[in-house]
Formats: structure tokens, C-alpha cells, sequence
């Protein structure tokens, strides 16, 4: 199964971790330290959207036996935020949110904790709150943050306060009013997607530890554990060095598990007890309703094209609900604008995206970081204006379509890339040939396949934009001990990191997969102000490997040519022997590492640290993008006119990895994406009442299921090399999922002739929009 | 009340003392330190916790420890034998049947039931056996046809 050869990059290479999760050895977050010994935690969390708290009985719970530390607002009053300190650790007289943590509880077994947790009675009086972004941008409501100002990092901010805007950004070329004025046809829309949850299988916790000197030890299987170290020190008003978090892998993130929600609660109560390990583990309710969801979007899009198809202006504006915190707002609203136009290069444009404060649960960005809902807008708006032109759908996103040269922004111009060939192969793999156009029928219903089955395609493109101000690094030490030891600062969130980072190195030292050890990832291992990337890690992390093992090659190679005497460029690595291509002398690492050579006996030891951080760091909005990322989605779909049930009879996805250097790990990635997206399109939504989310478990909240599944799935991989990425690579987690519900709501259109401009496509949605639109018809009858 | 209970665990007979709430995931994992059941939801909604009880698919998180006095448990600690992988471990590793692996024990267990019915399921039966079984990560179909060849090999 695993070859004792070095690794060919782009041959298959099955995750070295795979084995260790089948066999049950893998540790997540409920795994760590059992022992009986240890404290639990439990946190209360208020279940009103904005009020006046009054918190009673606190000395009856704080007595009750078993209890061993209670912490409210009162005793610990910190504020934390990535990027804008909007959050506090516990809240203090007032919630903003249903779901906002009020006080936390360590006791000797759960139940203590538990019915401690039962002793507080917590009075509200309700204040004004705003739900929604209709409510927080109408005038005179409430704002969620007047004192935003105020907050550590607000200038950071393109922020309004007081019309509930966290954070804007703007893109702006040409002369949008000339576009329109140039324009024979304008067509304006509104499109939402609501709320998700990111939902992993391991829901969020961990345990933490009080050390002897004062700091603190976290084992937290956390997305991002460098950016938690230095929000939970910022909120815990202690120094970095102070919180050492330790990781692996980690059960599902999907973006849920890169900030801080209940970390820092639990660092602050492992601080009040007597130094034994504290765990919290947050049920399936509290993970639903007390951490974060996925923003809900609200899109308003304003195209206007010729007659012949060549689209002269767009005018788009993006409302993203992020609840009662923005902790991603930057980077968030860069990644939704640079995709604002979708794949098109429009001459005259301007695309706004606000990040809007309500009093819901804080928000994260998903997977994708918001880039699929943007084309889910764009991609149907762009259909329906095709067939207002009368033209079809695949020619007018063909005359519009971005190409590679195209100066796009100020420091961007476009690399190659596989978006038509994406487009191209995802149509035919569903066995769709729309390549004669048929004007008129291309858009309205589908004569060549049976009633109520219709096709639908969407193309998408994602910026591959690094984490802002962070880096990646990796440590590589050759020793008789432990062979080829591996520290890195990435984590492996079930992209397969450690698999990719074992890959390289076997692959660019030319050694056997069997002599690297992966260590799990450790904050202690790091400066106190390192951060690190904890997204689009090939490009981050694969840069700091290709240097990596580039010295490591260097120091082995220049060790063994000072003793042969020979120049280093005679000299090789290969199967895991130094051999010199001129004297024939051959020298098998092992015996390097175990019995040393020449004069000195005593064998040698290599360790090398390279890092990768990007340069192009600055406020413009180019800034640390990297590339465009194409992907494309067709798919066949069959609606029951009488209850609107729909199925998905074939769903195609083709992704332009760049180089596929594992290629079957990127189809099953590519096949696990298709599937999620399945499930945003057409289950979830995170529901409220009152401001109160009653999505709290996988009955309120579907998630797809073996059930759910398309009946046939066509991943395709695309492979047009990103010149600037390593090995010709590009990242592809956030976009693989990029066109799938657009391209689904396409294929409704036309099987049934009706429109679903909200998500998620429920077929209750569908089933309304075909009464309505049969009531037009007999009215117009 | 605490409970004395007799129970064969991965071939290995156990007695414990137990107490009337606590579940079996909760003594599996807590007590015995088999942590390959997983918490994903403890409602009986996902299927992550999922152990063979007397050959059949449970969620351990609703069955109470009490009850499995006598009874026959089979956890993925359990599914290799003598150093070596069973068919479906390794179908899965060959096939990329897991990505964060979550939920991989649950499904080795739910295919470990279903081949115990079924030498050779299809497809559509492979699916309805796993229904019970959520991955967030959306492997199903690499999952699906690591346990179909996995069918096949046993042959
Ligand atoms: S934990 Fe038992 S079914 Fe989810
Ligand atoms: S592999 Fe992640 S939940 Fe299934």
C-alpha cells in the first residue's frame, strides 16, 4: 500500500493519517486527557437576543458541592476580536445576543457542573433589538454597537457605527452611470442566502491546564491555534507566551473553528482552579446556538448589456449579516469583493460589500469565505439577462468571459487559467451538448430531455488571497533518533495536511514516506508573535517546504562532499542514498545518520527552519492575492410540478487545481465539496425565532445525508499550471464549491420554467414559485 | 444506583460497575478508554457513536451501560485482528473513505453490520445503510465505494 520508495509528486499517495483515524488511534477534541481526575466545564449562555441581565442565586450555585470556580463578567471583564475587539469574554449587565456566554462553570464531574449551571436563575428585561439587515440599515435602529469606537482595533475599520456598518469596502473602475446610459437592456435583482452553520461532526472543546508558573496549556483541535493564541492573551489581558496551545487533527472547521468563541472561557476558568485539567466540550445544542454561524447575504445586482452581449456595466452591492461580531470582516469582505463581478471582465464597475451588525449569533465565514453566495446571485442574474437578449446563457458568459491577461486591479493582471475549459467539461460530463444554439428553447424548457428535467450550469472563480499578516513555517530535523522529524504550524483539518507536507518532503529529498514523522502542531514551538496561515496552505506551506527541504538538501549533501572531497554539485540524493554522480560512491543515509563518516565518528545531525510569508501586504485591495481559482458546475435536475420535490439526477464540478499532486485525494475533495454543497443549496438554513435560533439540532437543521446524495456525481479535475504556485499548484478547499447552487437553481429554470432567487431551494420555495406562476399565466389567460 | 455489569468487549469479557444514567458511549470512552465511538451529538442523530451490539448497528449514546449486561460489543478498536487491518480499514485507506475522519468509525461499524447481512449490497443498499450516519465532510461516495470493494475482495 505505501511504497518504501520516495514519493512521486502527482502519483497517488494515500493520507499517512488515514490509517491512524481508521483504527480509532486519531485524537480529536473529546479524546484528550481523560482522566478521571479532571474538572468539566460548562458554560451558561443567555437565551435573549438583547436585554438587561440580572444573574441570581450565583452564591448557590457557587456553593454547591463540587463546584470548584465560577466566573461571570464581574469577575473576569475582557474583550476579544481578531481584528476589532467586539466581543466580550462574559457578558456584563447586558447581552447582545441569544447565545452570548454569561458565565462559566468548572466542577468535579459534568452533572455537577450541570446542575450548578441549573441553580442560577437569570432574570432578562428585553431592549430593542435589530434582526436582520432589512432592520439594522433602516433608519433609527438601534445600533448594536454604539460604542464601537471606543473598541481596541476599531480604526482597523471602515466602520458606520451608528448605521449598524462594521466594516464597507468599495471596487470601483470605469464610469457605471456611462455603462448603464451605454446599455440596451438593464436587469436588477435580489437575491438572499440565509444563515448556515458550519456545523463539523466534532463539535467545539477541549481542555485546558493552569501550569505551575502561572500560564496556561490548551490541547484545543482548533483551525487556526497561532490567531487563538493571540486573541485569548489579548482577552485575557496576559502575554502570548503565556498560553501555549497544542493541536491535531481536527473533526471538521469549515471555517467554524478559526477564531476564538469558547477558548477563551476556558482558559479564564482552567486560571481559577488549582491546576488540574479543566475539559468543556459543547454539546450539539450549544454548538449550534453558541458559538458561530455562517454569514446570511443579501445581494443587489444591476447589469446592463448591448444588445449583442458584451455586458457594459454592473453595479452590485453585497450585505453580509454577521451577527453581533465581525472577527473576519476583513478579509471576508476582500475576498466577496475581488469576486464581486463573478468571472467577467465588465468595463464599468462598482461593487460595495457591507459588513452589517445584528443582534444574532456572531458570524464566520464558511468555507468558500462567502465567494458561493456572491455567485449565486451572479450567476443566475447573468442567465436571465442572456435570455432577455435572447441569447444563450453559455455564449453570453463566453463574450464576457475574464481572460488571462485582463489588468483586473491595480497589482493583478490574470494569469491563464482553466475557467472555460472548467465550463466546457463540467456540460459535457452530464451529457449536455448545448453547443448549437437555439436562442428561444436554450433557455426556456429543455426539449431534448423529458418533462420536469431540466440542466443548468454556473462557472466561479475565488481569490486565493493569504491570511492577512501571517506566514507559514516548517522545521525539518534529520537524526538518528527520529529519522526525519517535522514541526509545522499548519493543522489538518481534513484537507490532508500532513499528508501533503509528508508528500513534498519525501518527494524533494528523495527519501521513503516511512522516515517522516509529523509532529502535531504546537504553539510553544513558535516566537510568542508568530501568526500563521490556517488557510490556503499548499500555496503558504507548500513555498516554506520547497525552501525547507532546498537547505536540507544542501547541508546533507555539502556534509558528505567535504569528507569524499568532492564538488557538492557531483552529489545526489536518491532512494535515500547520497550518491556522487562522478566518483560512483554511494552512502545510504541511514548509515550517515547512525555510524557518521570519514574522520569524525560521531554521527552527524541536520535541522533546518524556513518560513514563507507574502510580500505583498498592503491596504489596497489586491493585497496578498495571489491568484483566481476557476471552477464550473452543470447539473441535471428533475422537479415534481405538483409538490416541487426536486432531485439532482447529475451533478458535474470541474476545479483548475493547477497540478493535482495528489490526484485522487483531490477528487475525493472535490466529490466531499459537490456533497456539502448539495446540502447548503437545498437543506440548511439557520432559523430563528425572535432573535433565538431553533436550527439546534440535525432534525432543525438537516444536514445531507447518504439520502440526499446526487444520484450520479462527475468530479473533474482541471490542471492549467499557477505559474507562481508551488508545483504549478493552487489551493482549492474554499472554491470547489463555488457555482453549485446557482448552477442548480439554472437547471430549475428550466425544467420547470420558475426562479428560487433565495436560499437555501426548499421545495417549498419551489412549489410557491410555481403556484405563483401559474396564477400569472390564468391572469394573463 | 450503580449496576454490576458482565459484557464482551471486542472479544474480551469485562465486568464493571456502572451507574443507572450513564450511557454506553459514556463507559466506552470515559471508563475503558475506547475512544474510536465518538460524541457527535448524543441525541441519536449521527451516528458517530456507533457500536455493533450483539452483531447489530446502535447508537451508544442511547443505550444505557446498564442494559448491555451479557451482551456481545464490537468497537472499531476491535476490527483488526493480529496486527493486521480489516478488509474494510484498508478499503477505506485505499479509497479515501475519510477525510477529518470523524465519523469514519461510524461508518466502519454500519459497513461492518451491513456485510455481516449482505456479502455483496449494492449500491442503493450501501447508501440506506449509512443513512444514519452523518459526514460533514461529504465523503459519502469515496465512503460508499470503499466499503463496495471492500465486498468485493472478500470473495
Ligand atoms: S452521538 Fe450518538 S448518534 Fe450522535
Ligand atoms: S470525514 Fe469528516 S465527518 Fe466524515
Amino acid at each position: 500500500m505505501i511504497s518504501r520508495k520516495p514519493h512521486v509528486i502527482g502519483k497517488p499517495f494515500p493520507l499517512i493519517e488515514a490509517q491512524r483515524k481508521l483504527t480509532g488511534v486519531t485524537c480529536y477534541a473529546g479524546d484528550e486527557k481523560i482522566n478521571p481526575d479532571m474538572l468539566h466545564a460548562r458554560i451558561l449562555f443567555s437565551e435573549r437576543p438583547r436585554a438587561r441581565f440580572w444573574l441570581r442565586n450565583l452564591d448557590a450555585a457557587r456553593n454547591h458541592p463540587g463546584v470548584v470556580a465560577l466566573l461571570t463578567g464581574r469577575d473576569v471583564d475582557g474583550r476579544m476580536g481578531h481584528t476589532v475587539a467586539d466581543r466580550k469574554l462574559l457578558a456584563v449587565d447586558e447581552a447582545l445576543y441569544a447565545g452570548q456566554p454569561l458565565a462559566v462553570i468548572a466542577a468535579e464531574t459534568p452533572e455537577i457542573a450541570a446542575e450548578a449551571l441549573a441553580l442560577i436563575q437569570v432574570d432578562y428585561e428585553d431592549l430593542p433589538a435589530t434582526l436582520s439587515i432589512e432592520e439594522s440599515l433602516s433608519p433609527g435602529a438601534p445600533a448594536v454597537h454604539p460604542d464601537f469606537m471606543s473598541y481596541r482595533g476599531a480604526e482597523k475599520l471602515n466602520a458606520e457605527p451608528e448605521r449598524n456598518i462594521a466594516h464597507a469596502l468599495t471596487f470601483v473602475r470605469g464610469d457605471v452611470d456611462q455603462g448603464f446610459a451605454e446599455a440596451d437592456v438593464i436587469l436588477e435583482r435580489t437575491y438572499t442566502a440565509a444563515h448556515l452553520q458550519h456545523a463539523p461532526m466534532e463539535t467545539h472543546g477541549g481542555v485546558a491546564q493552569r501550569q505551575p508558573d502561572g500560564s496556561v496549556t490548551m490541547w484545543m483541535h482548533v483551525q487556526a491555534p497561532f490567531l487563538q493564541r493571540s486573541i485569548i492573551a489579548g482577552a485575557l489581558g496576559m502575554s502570548p507566551e503565556k498560553i501555549r496551545i497544542i493541536t491535531g487533527c481536527v473533526g471538521g472547521s469549515f471555517g467554524g473553528k478559526v477564531f476564538v468563541s469558547i477558548e477563551a472561557l476556558l482558559a479564564a476558568i482552567a486560571l481559577h482552579t488549582d491546576g488540574r485539567p479543566v475539559r468543556l466540550l459543547l454539546t450539539r445544542e450549544e454548538e449550534f446556538k453558541g458559538v458561530f454561524m455562517a454569514p446570511a447575504m443579501r445581494a443587489h445586482i444591476k447589469m446592463g448589456a448591448k444588445q449583442d452581449g458584451r455586458i457594459t456595466a454592473i453595479e452590485a452591492t453585497y450585505d453580509w449579516d454577521v451577527g453581533a461580531s465581525v472577527d473576519a470582516a476583513i478579509f471576508h469582505l476582500q475576498a466577496v469583493t475581488l469576486a464581486g463581478t463573478g468571472p467577467y471582465a465588465i468595463p464599468n464597475v462598482s461593487v460595495r460589500t457591507n459588513a452589517v451588525y445584528t443582534n444574532l449569533l456572531p458570524a464566520a465565514p464558511l468555507r468558500g469565505l462567502g465567494v458561493a453566495q456572491v455567485h449565486w446571485a451572479i450567476e443566475q442574474h447573468v442567465a436571465e439577462l442572456a435570455e432577455i437578449l435572447n441569447m444563450t446563457a453559455l455564449n453570453l458568459r463566453q463574450w464576457n468571459l475574464v481572460k488571462g491577461g485582463d489588468h483586473l486591479f491595480p497589482n493583478f493582471v490574470m494569469h491563464a487559467s482553466g475557467l472555460e475549459s472548467c465550463g466546457v467539461l463540467a456540460v459535457d460530463a452530464i451529457g449536455w451538448r448545448p453547443e448549437t444554439p437555439r436562442p428561444a428553447e436554450e433557455n426556456a424548457a429543455d426539449a431534448s430531455v423529458r418533462p420536469g428535467v431540466g440542466r443548468g450550469m454556473a462557472l466561479g472563480w475565488s481569490p486565493i488571497i493569504l491570511s492577512d499578516q501571517c506566514g507559514s513555517s516548517v522545521t525539518i530535523r534529520f537524526d538518528r533518533e527520529r529519522l526525519c522529524d517535522v514541526v509545522v504550524d499548519g493543522v489538518d483539518i481534513g484537507q490532508g495536511l500532513y499528508a501533503f507536507v509528508t508528500q513534498v518532503i519525501s518527494f524533494e529529498l528523495n527519501i521513503p514516506v516511512e522516515w517522516i514523522t509529523v509532529e502535531p502542531t504546537d504553539t510553544a514551538n513558535y516566537a510568542p508573535d508568530w501568526e500563521a496561515s490556517y488557510h490556503n496552505l499548499l500555496w503558504s506551506m507548500g513555498h516554506a517546504l520547497l525552501r525547507a527541504t532546498g537547505e536540507m538538501k544542501k547541508q546533507i549533501l555539502s556534509y558528505v562532499a567535504k569528507v569524499w572531497g568532492e564538488p557538492i554539485s557531483n552529489l545526489d540524493i536518491v532512494d535515500g542514498e547520497v550518491v556522487s554522480y562522478a566518483s560512483r560512491r554511494k552512502l545510504p543515509l541511514l548509515s550517515l545518520l547512525e555510524e557518521g563518516m570519514g574522520e569524525e565518528k560521531s554521527p552527524p545531525s541536520f535541522s533546518v527552519t524556513a518560513t514563507y510569508r507574502p510580500s505583498n501586504v498592503d491596504g489596497s485591495i489586491d493585497s496578498l492575492l495571489q491568484s483566481f481559482a476557476s471552477t464550473a458546475y452543470a447539473a441535471e435536475v428533475q422537479v415534481n410540478p405538483e409538490t416541487g420535490d426536486l432531485t439532482i439526477l447529475q451533478l458535474a464540478a470541474a476545479a483548475d487545481v493547477g497540478h493535482a499532486l495528489n490526484p485522487e485525494s483531490v477528487r475525493a475533495q472535490i466529490k466531499g465539496a459537490m456533497i456539502q454543497s448539495v446540502s447548503f443549496t437545498l437543506l440548511e438554513e439557520m432559523v430563528f425565532e425572535n432573535g433565538v435560533p431553533i436550527s439546534t439540532d440535525f432534525m432543525k437543521y438537516p444536514i445531507a445525508t447518504t439520502a440526499d446524495m446526487p444520484l450520479q456525481l462527475h468530479p473533474i479535475v482541471v490542471e492549467v499550471p499557477q505559474r507562481s504556485g508551488p508545483y504549478g499548484a493552487r489551493d482549492l478547499s474554499h472554491h470547489v464549491q463555488v457555482g453549485a447552487a446557482p448552477a442548480i437553481a439554472n437547471a430549475i429554470y428550466r425544467a420547470v420554467g420558475v426562479r428560487i432567487r433565495d436560499l437555501p431551494i426548499t421545495a417549498q420555495r419551489i412549489y410557491d414559485a410555481l403556484q405563483e406562476k401559474r396564477a400569472r399565466e390564468s391572469a394573463v389567460r | 444506583m450503580k449496576h454490576e455489569i458482565r459484557f464482551i468487549i471486542n472479544g474480551e469479557s469485562r465486568s464493571l460497575t456502572v451507574l443507572s444514567q450513564q450511557t454506553l458511549l459514556e463507559v466506552l470512552r470515559e471508563d475503558l478508554g475506547l475512544t474510536s465511538p465518538k460524541h457527535g451529538c448524543s441525541t441519536g442523530e449521527c451516528g458517530a457513536c456507533s457500536v455493533l451490539l450483539n452483531g447489530e448497528v446502535v447508537n451508544s449514546c442511547m443505550v444505557l451501560a446498564a442494559e448491555v449486561d451479557g451482551a456481545d460489543i464490537l468497537t472499531v478498536e476491535g476490527l483488526a485482528t493480529d496486527d493486521e487491518l480489516h478488509p474494510l480499514q484498508k478499503s477505506f485507506i485505499d479509497h479515501h473513505g475519510v477525510q477529518c475522519g470523524y465519523c469514519a468509525s461510524g461508518m466502519l461499524i454500519s459497513a461492518k453490520a451491513l456485510l455481516n447481512r449482505t456479502s455483496r449490497p449494492h449500491e442503493e443498499e450501501i447508501r440506506e445503510a449509512l443513512v444514519g450516519n452523518l459526514c460533514r465532510c461529504g465523503a459519502y461516495a469515496d465512503i460508499i465505494k470503499s466499503i463496495q470493494v471492500a465486498s468485493r475482495a472478500r470473495r
